[in-house]
């Protein structure tokens, strides 16, 4: 059954009229339109923010429950306050064109959002739901909740993706919201460029008047002191007026070098979420979230193939997910084990796995911890060198095909107990530490690289 | 800086600002509170950046004016303990400060003045006088209606708004609204500073809390702050960002019946009744009759209640349901014997007035027992 939108209001109102009184009808509904209905929700276009706030407190199970009896199924109620709309729009800053459709879009072109990246299609995992909730309390209450918010992770797991995210919400929320997005060498530039033309006033006034600001790799200002404090001067002005900052990198802001120590502890203010790499489960939802999109139709293994081989990046998931499905179509042909492998033969990562040895790792982590090699084989028992041998006994162990026994007798005749005892130790104290968590990854990704 | 106080002045002064002090700040300066001694006395401030409050203390002498900072809760209950009625007071240049009170002695650690955050400015762009009085019997009748949910945060506040030498305040939450009207008279502001803002709930708390029965308050209203003069005291505070919604569609403009109701008798039977609704969804209805009023409450495997008072009604039999506490708010805040009562039927808002000096309204919306 497809109506169109007035059908269905006029179908809504009818239900409604006659539930209450007509002053409360032409009170509250007399001039309510849908403006949009989609699989799972209505949005109605109210002429205040006064309607919406009343009739959502007072009419909503009156709405749902005609809404079920319309469609049969339960849609979630949105609503646009007209009058918000048309105010925002007469706004010099945000000169919007008239026509609903074209002005998300041109708003969403100005703002540097990219339009795939909303939180409908981002797969919410265990190693990201922290930072997905956070994300999304942001974008429904701006500057109320988390200021800043500050999300890391590694390169390729979302954080962009979160950042639009909000972006797109909030310009769905509120028409003509100042959203600036931008990545931090964005800033730097036309920071040096504001400085040779003598336009900072300009520059400052862009910037500060934002709603929200966002900031991809946040990374890179380390080193660069005049930007820094630039950026120092607007962050002060944003978070005094009460807008929403929300901040990138590819690590937690106290380990980025030569970072002012007051910008990292404003950075530290609001939230700190971290994203992780994906699991097996949440990498298999990825690559059918992103099949069904781009509607390729891959058997359910081959999935599970690039999933189980490809560990971390969801970009590289994504780009072997490609790879398959132009095979598959320009080939015609149905896919085999062999072909998959042999087409994915590069970027799977654990092949390149296989070829690690011990000695590498222990060669690896003894440079990282500046010990001697020699120290790997030791017997000495000072943390010092213990700490680092049990790392590497631990990436030893989740990098190799070796036997507890094998990597025992490389590191200078343990036995298997305390392989695993290391193993075990490491394990949990990951669990904690993120700061371990993160050495781990950075050593792990250098070695299978 | 060198002082002596007496107890019950400086405790008076430090339970003024105490309360927008939050311990778990960010910045561990916000914690403090700012003493600057003169000639003159001394003068407390306290801020969380949104709001910040700045008060006058007496004092017995001054013997050397100067300026720190001290842990505002440490300090609170080392007076509140103290056994004499003398303080004496004595700060060095590490802003160390001594506290001696008969046999006591403290030395308490302080921070440099020079990070507390300056006291906002009033930037006068408009001005207003009032009694205190009206400001806090308005703040009074109207702030209980605020919302509390975040995600509507034009409505965590109170609408202020100057026009035609009245000042109207509105809180509403989406399910009722109160607002009170007080006459300023024309010569209280020039027409061109009639404006429109919303002051955030926690400033309202503080200002209901800090507002004298007597004397008059001055507002200094700025681009996106407020400051309200109130002579020992000023509260400054940042606006909330945002248009009030339009609150006027929310009055009804017409009405069918209309009752006069003893406040406290009608109150009282409200609160007895209740006692047997549930508190997150309960409901209680009035059925009116000739002269008659039946207060019910009926709840599944609690209990049902049920009260009846006469009442000079004349109009059409009506049964409505509200939200007890709702309905017992503007009761319990009000002060006048009687309050109007208007109803249209059964699916459509009551209305509470009270026609005195300051105008009231209450518009509260049924609860829709059968849908």
């Amino acid at each position: 059954m497809h109506l169109s939108n007035e059908q269905i209001w006029d179908q809504l109102s009818e239900r409604i009229r006659q539930r209450i009184s007509p002053d409360g009808y032409r009170r509250w509904f007399s001039d309510v339109h849908v403006s949009d209905t989609t699989s799972d929700s209505i949005t109605l276009s109210v002429p205040n923010p006064i309607h919406q706030f009343f009739i959502e407190s007072n009419y909503s199970a009156l709405l749902s429950s005609s809404i079920e009896e319309i469609y049969g199924s339960f849609r979630t109620l949105h609503f646009i306050p007209r009058e918000l709309q048309e105010q925002e729009q007469e706004t010099p800053a945000a000169p919007l064109p008239s026509t609903h459709s074209s002005s998300s879009k041109k708003s969403t072109h100005s703002t540097g959002l990219n339009p795939a990246y909303t939180f409908e299609n981002f797969i919410v995992g265990p190693n990201n739901q922290f930072s997905h909730a956070a994300a999304l309390a942001v974008a429904q209450a701006p500057a109320r909740t988390y200021n800043p918010l500050f999300i890391y992770g590694e390169s390729g797991l979302g954080k962009t993706h979160l950042l639009q995210a909000i972006g797109h919400r909030m310009l769905a929320n509120k028409k003509g919201a100042k959203v600036i997005y931008l990545r931090s060498e964005q800033f730097i530039n036309e920071f040096i460029d504001a400085i040779q033309h003598g336009t900072l006033f300009q520059f400052r006034k862009r910037y500060r008047q934002a709603d929200i600001l966002m900031i991809d790799d946040i990374q890179f200002f380390a080193g660069k002191e005049r930007s820094q404090e630039e950026f120092f001067h607007t962050f002060g002005a944003l978070y005094d007026g009460h807008k929403q900052i929300v901040l990138t990198s590819d690590r937690p802001p106290s380990e980025i070098e030569k970072l002012e120590k007051r910008l990292v502890s404003r950075f530290e203010w609001g939230m700190t979420a971290e994203i992780q790499p994906p699991d097996m489960e949440t990498r298999i939802a990825i690559l059918q979230g992103k099949a069904s999109q781009l509607q390729i139709n891959i058997e359910p293994w081959v999935l599970e193939c690039i999933a189980e081989n490809i560990l971390s990046d969801v970009r590289r998931l994504e780009g072997a997910l490609m790879r398959v499905a132009a095979y598959k179509s320009l080939s015609g042909k149905s896919l085999s084990k062999e072909s998959v492998d042999h087409l994915l033969r590069d970027v799977f990562q654990q092949q390149t796995r296989k070829n690690i040895t011990v000695d590498q790792i222990q060669k690896r982590v003894a440079e990282h911890f500046d010990i001697r090699l020699a120290d790997m084989s030791s017997k000495r028992r000072q943390n010092s060198v213990a700490y680092p041998r049990q790392v590497a006994m631990y990436l030893s162990r989740e990098l190799t095909s070796s036997t507890l026994k094998e990597i025992g007798e490389c590191f200078g005749g343990k036995d298997h107990g305390t392989v695993i005892h290391a193993y075990k130790l490491i394990k949990n104290r990951m669990e904690s530490d993120a700061s371990l968590r993160h050495l781990i990854r950075h050593l792990d990704k250098q070695l299978t690289k | 800086m060198k002082f002596i106080v007496t107890k019950q002045s400086l405790l008076d002064g430090l339970q003024r600002i105490q309360n927008i002090i939050n311990n778990r700040v960010t910045l561990p300066i916000l914690s403090n509170v700012l003493l600057e001694v003169s000639e003159k006395g001394l003068s407390l401030t306290a801020t969380d950046l949104e709001v910040s409050i700045r008060t006058q203390v007496p004092l017995a002498m001054v013997e050397k004016p100067g300026t720190t900072t001290l842990p505002a809760r440490r300090l609170l209950s080392i007076i509140r303990e103290l056994p004499a009625e003398e303080i004496s007071f004595e700060t060095d240049a590490r802003n160390i400060t001594s506290i001696r009170s008969g046999p006591s002695f403290f030395k308490v650690f302080g921070l440099a003045k020079d990070e507390f955050p300056a006291f906002p400015s009033s930037d006068e762009k408009r001005g207003f006088t009032m009694t205190q009085h009206d400001l806090k019997e308005g703040l009074h009748k109207t702030s209980y209606a605020i919302s509390l949910d975040e995600s509507r945060y034009v409505l965590n506040g109170v609408l202020f708004s100057f026009k035609e030498g009245r000042l109207t305040l509105v809180a509403t939450d989406g399910r009722r609204l109160a607002l009170t009207d007080t006459e300023l008279g024309e010569i209280k502001y020039p027409s061109d500073h009639e404006c429109d803002f919303i002051i955030p709930t926690k400033a309202i708390i503080e200002l209901e809390r800090l507002l004298d029965d007597e004397k008059e308050v001055r507002l200094h209203v700025g681009e996106n702050r407020v400051s309200f003069d109130l002579g020992t005291s000023v509260l400054a505070t940042k606006l909330v960002d945002g248009k009030y919604p339009n609150y006027r569609q929310v009055i009804p403009s017409e009405t069918a019946e209309r009752v006069v109701l003893e406040r406290e008798n009608f109150f009282q039977s409200v609160r007895r009744v209740a006692l047997l609704s549930n508190d997150k969804t309960g409901s209680i209805c009035l059925n009116f009759s000739e002269n008659n009023l039946d207060i019910t409450s009926n709840t599944p495997e609690i209990g049902e209640a049920k009260e009846s008072l006469t009442i000079p009604y004349k109009g059409k039999n009506i049964s409505i349901s509200f939200n007890p506490d709702f309905l017992m708010d503007p009761l319990k805040n009000l002060n006048d014997d009687t309050i109007i009562l208007e109803l249209i039927d059964e699916m459509s808002p009551g209305v509470f007035k009270l026609n005195s000096t300051q105008r009231f309204l209450y518009v509260l919306m049924p609860i829709r027992v059968s849908i």
